[in-house]
């Protein structure tokens, strides 16, 4: 599904690479969680994944594709079509409705479309309701949520299509313990109800019981920090 | 790209508040800009249509421009006068349909007096050969018992608050920043009677006192030099009994039976041995003085171009301090599957859709103006400003201020595309 070979990965200025991982391999429908510190590497290895950030050294690929072989047109309608992000916060636009923002990958995506069985704004809605939020705050504005609902639409829109592998970025450290274990259980329900691999990213290692796998990113990722 | 689109509608419309204070900076920009053409191109052909019909204009030997000043825009004084004998041989060449002299030199409580013949009203012509019109009553008589009679320029009557039958008396010169409050009046001693009012032209026409030349010439008969000879006085109606003819006019106004033969008359009346004399062609001179008074409207409209310039540069500053609390919205736009190229259209767009919306409004705003304020101006100063369709060079400022509006667009969706190239998924804010 995922397979990354020989990667070397610095920030445009940076004197040496922030990430140097030799192998590693990620089989669909697998939940992973990925930890470490602060600051060592996480988003950025995520951004590798999603195609928003291009290797210059080794390849990343998703589903067989390496996403450095791609133009950059090519690369955002292939993550819109196989990617779903969920972020810390921020996750939504906050001038458009809910449902719209869970609408949004469908938008850029005519296959995310097609695989809603029932039409997007159906599968909108059965997603919302699996989240709990109620019908009454769909057509509300995202930025009149509380964090912790809109973490849920953030997670029916990382969800919406069934993308082929779910990116989640420390999505729970914005939530108190009980919203978090609710957060964690429903995400990992819907993605493997929905048969997508997802990748879960935190420094709070309490989450790690939750997955299939469990990786540490220092000790996978091999540059001098 | 729709759903771009869409999303850039909503992203704007969520920051309406600031987007219309931007728009509405643009749309003064552009009233401004477009109603200072309108005036400019207006102004222009008002004053380059000061005089026409009038072939030429023949004074003493000065500069063109010169002449024109004094026998037009009653500016400056004659540096001499010329014979009725010379008037008389211009009168006389074959080309030559009719002439009309003028004498200047006196003035109304700050306004001009121009003394002329009857043949005045029907030749002078302004605009696109429009001719003099009265309002109020009819031209002087020119005859003896018709001697004292005035016609008002529409300005004077107004200003004065002057009507028929109303007696004024002429001062001798003008009397410099005398204005409508000099009551000095060295030929109080024969006073003029209102006869008729003439129409707005918009041109120097409306700001002069006409009288005959015959009136002229009686109320300097117990003068000598620019001063009255001590101890004579010459009653009013004793004055009728003396020859009144003049001897001498500042300038004649001449019209062609051909204007083909223009230039024929002008070598004409240079070649005159008598006395030296200069012929000018109204509409070349017209053309050389607006060169020299033209220059002060050209730098109000680079005014206007420099405050379309700051607007946009608002535009430019507001949309890029918008941009640091964007780069989350940014992002997700990009997780979801917009690059960078869609998010640089959109702040593009953005940019382009509030200049557009800001120039139409701009237009708009500047035609109600001229609309409204048209008649106002025409009856206060004299411009007819056009509420016609645009000229080239007002769509050419049109698309120069839409044109700059989306350049200057690019450079935060500049900022927006390196931006997201950087951030990755994760705004580094």
């Amino acid at each position: 599904m995922l397979s990354i070979r020989e990667l070397q990965y610095a920030w445009p200025g940076a004197s040496g690479p922030c990430l140097e991982i030799e192998r590693l391999d990620i089989a669909a429908g697998r939940t992973v969680f990925l930890h470490g510190p602060s600051g060592c590497g996480k988003s950025t290895l995520l951004g590798l994944m999603a195609g928003v950030l291009v290797a210059r050294k080794g390849r990343v690929d998703l589903l067989g594709q390496d996403w450095a072989a791609l133009r950059g047109g090519a690369r955002d309608a292939r993550r819109a079509e196989h990617v779903g992000v969920i972020f810390q916060q921020f996750n939504l636009l906050p001038y458009v409705s809910v449902l719209d923002n869970v609408l949004l990958p469908c938008r850029f995506s005519a296959a995310r479309s097609r695989r809603c069985a029932d039409g997007p704004v159906a599968a909108a809605h059965a997603l919302l309701q699996r989240v709990a939020l109620p019908p009454s705050l769909w057509p509300r504005r995202a930025d009149a949520l509380s964090v912790g609902q809109q973490q849920r639409v953030a997670a029916a829109r990382a969800l919406i299509g069934r993308p082929e592998l779910v990116i989640a970025d420390e999505p729970t450290s914005a939530l108190d313990a009980g919203l978090r274990d609710d957060f964690m259980r429903l995400l990992l329900d819907e993605c493997r109800a929905g048969g997508s691999t997802l990748v879960f990213v935190s420094h709070d290692d309490r989450l790690a019981l939750h997955f299939d796998e469990r990786l540490s990113l220092p000790a996978l990722n091999r540059a001098p920090s | 790209m729709t759903a771009l689109l869409q999303i850039a509608a909503r992203s704007a419309w969520n920051r309406r508040g600031t987007l219309a204070l931007v728009m509405l900076s643009i749309a003064l920009a552009t009233a401004l800009l477009l109603g200072l053409d309108r005036l400019r191109s207006d102004i222009r052909s008002s004053f380059t249509q000061s005089v026409s019909g009038t072939d030429l204009i023949v004074g003493a030997r000065t500069g063109p421009v010169q002449l024109m000043l004094y026998a037009v825009f009653r500016i400056g004084s004659a540096t001499n006068n010329i014979t009725m004998d010379s008037v008389r041989a211009v009168a006389a060449h074959r080309a030559v349909a009719w002439t009309v002299p003028i004498a200047l030199g006196d003035s109304h409580r700050g306004h001009p007096v121009l003394g002329t013949t009857a043949e005045y009203f029907t030749h002078f012509a302004y605009g696109d050969r429009q001719p003099l019109e009265l309002v109020q009553g009819r031209a002087f008589a020119g005859t003896l018992d018709g001697l004292y009679e005035a016609v008002l320029g529409a300005e004077v009557a107004d200003k004065l608050g002057y009507r028929l039958g109303q007696h004024i008396a002429l001062s001798h010169g003008m009397v410099a920043g005398a204005g409508e409050h000099a009551d000095h009046a060295d030929h109080a001693d024969k006073p003029f009677t209102v006869v008729g009012v003439l129409a707005r032209t918009g041109t120097p026409v409306d700001r002069t006192v006409h009288v005959s030349l015959q009136a002229i010439e009686a109320i300097h008969l117990d003068w000598a030099g620019g001063a009255p000879l001590p101890g004579l006085t010459i009653a009013p109606e004793h004055a009728r009994k003396f020859d009144l003819e003049p001897s001498h006019v500042t300038a004649v106004l001449v019209g062609l039976k051909n204007r083909v033969a223009v230039f024929n008359v002008q070598r004409f009346v240079a070649d005159h041995e008598a006395e030296p004399l200069l012929a000018v062609l109204p509409g070349v001179a017209l053309d050389e003085l607006w060169a020299v008074v033209g220059l002060g409207e050209r730098a109000l409209l680079a005014m206007s171009g420099l405050v379309a310039l700051v607007s946009l540069a608002s535009l430019v500053a507001v949309v890029l301090a918008g941009l640091n609390e964007r780069r989350r919205e940014l992002a997700v736009l990009r997780a979801v599957g917009a690059g960078p190229r869609h998010l640089l259209a959109l702040l593009a767009a953005e940019g382009a859709m509030v200049t557009l919306a800001g120039a139409l409004l701009g237009a708009a705003a500047a035609a109600g103006v001229v609309l409204a304020a048209g008649p106002w101006v025409q009856q206060r100063f004299g411009i007819t400003l056009q509420a016609a369709a645009p000229t080239t060079g007002q769509w050419a400022l049109f698309g120069a201020v839409l044109l700059a509006g989306m350049l200057a667009s690019l450079v935060p969706g500049w900022r927006a595309y390196r931006l997201s190239l950087a951030d990755g998924l994760s705004p580094r804010t």
